[in-house]
């Protein structure tokens, strides 16, 4: 009987997570406030731009973080003129007094020349909202605040040189053209986000 | 003597890893390897990288659980890049895995896809297969406290 109630405890719990956002969604949580590192507080609907949005859950440690974040910048030097806002969120709740905290982050992003805001996500919310499982993790909305791609970069962490799959410039690409996406949802290993 | 001291360290680094196969693998070979088993054991796979913290952090538990348990084979599976190997493996000693592990070696999708279609990506994973029918019996992303595991493997070594 005791196994059982564990048992059912640990579903409950599991259950909390929500499943990854599904395409076609509208944005989450547009006008919740997050606090920026440059010490003020910005929503996800200020930093989107006229053409759409780019949501990255990233964080300071991560491998794949470290591996994949020169293109976190090359993408934005690319598309931030043409209209799609770009975010950079830390959700890693349990590391906000370490190695996540914010005097981190602000070192972190200014040694890796990031291009774009990077805020605190308090309590994991948003991460929970968009169903954010791990760093990097990719969530690409349109002009109309409407889900059209997510999950990977593109198919090589360790070299962007021998990138085969550019997922997501590809996925940007087709979406300021007004074509359809043709890889929508891909997957790729990451750090699992630190939830309280 | 110092010749002899460096040639002694040396030949000490080199078997300090003898005992450990670390081959790289396709998700398609990691799940022929747990089917080989199917009928005398059941099957934890953990998917890891010696730069998870909680991987890490759960590691030697689960190789305790696995030597714990006759009917229980644990098969580790490091998703750390290619020139990380020797690490891994001196990792691996460490901690008292000897044998067969494995090392990722195909691009992410696919190899997140073939060892389960409800995984994320996210590391650490856990899966646990059926002694009898192989089937997968539980699994899940990130750190789970020590009840799920010994529940988790209870059920498997019985179906």
């Amino acid at each position: 009987m005791k196994k059982k109630s564990i048992l059912t405890l640990i579903l409950i719990f599991s259950s909390l997570f929500s499943k990854e956002l599904e395409l076609g969604s509208m944005l989450p949580m547009g006008d919740h406030r997050l606090l920026d590192i440059g010490g003020k507080y910005l929503s996800l609907n200020e930093a989107r731009d006229e053409n759409g949005l780019l949501v990255i859950f990233s964080c300071n440690t991560c491998p794949w973080v470290i591996r994949w974040e020169d293109r976190y910048v090359t993408l934005t030097e690319q598309f931030a003129s043409k209209g799609v806002g770009v975010i950079a969120v830390n959700s890693n709740e349990s590391n906000f007094n370490s190695v996540d905290n914010l005097e981190e982050m602000r070192k972190h992003a200014k040694e890796n020349s990031y291009n774009f805001p990077y805020v605190q996500d308090f309590g994991s919310r948003l991460a929970r909202e968009f169903g954010a499982t791990r760093t990097p993790h990719i969530f690409l909305f349109n002009d109309e605040n409407t889900l059209v791609y997510r999950g990977a970069i593109d198919d090589n962490a360790r070299d962007a040189r021998k990138v085969e799959e550019p997922y997501l410039a590809n996925a940007i690409e087709a979406m300021l053209s007004g074509k359809p996406i043709a890889v929508a949802s891909t997957k790729a290993l990451g750090c699992g986000i630190k939830f309280k | 003597m110092k010749s002899t001291i460096l040639i002694y360290i040396f030949l000490l680094q080199l078997f300090a890893c003898a005992g450990v196969a670390l081959v790289p693998a396709s998700a398609e070979t990691i799940m022929s390897e747990v089917q080989r088993t199917k009928g005398t054991h059941a099957v934890l796979l953990n998917v890891w990288a010696t730069s998870c913290a909680p991987c890490v952090a759960e590691f030697p538990a689960i190789v305790e659980l696995g030597e714990n348990n006759s009917k229980l084979h644990v098969l580790f599976v490091s998703t750390d890049f290619p020139e990380y190997e020797k690490r891994v493996k001196q990792f691996l000693q460490q901690n008292g895995v000897a044998g067969k592990s494995f090392i990722k070696s195909q691009k992410d999708q696919a190899f997140i896809n073939g060892l389960h279609p409800d995984w994320s990506g996210a590391l650490p994973f856990t899966i646990l297969f059926a002694k009898n029918s192989g089937d997968v019996v539980d699994y899940w992303e990130g750190e789970q406290p020590e009840i799920r595991f010994k529940t988790a493997i209870e059920r498997a070594i019985n179906l």
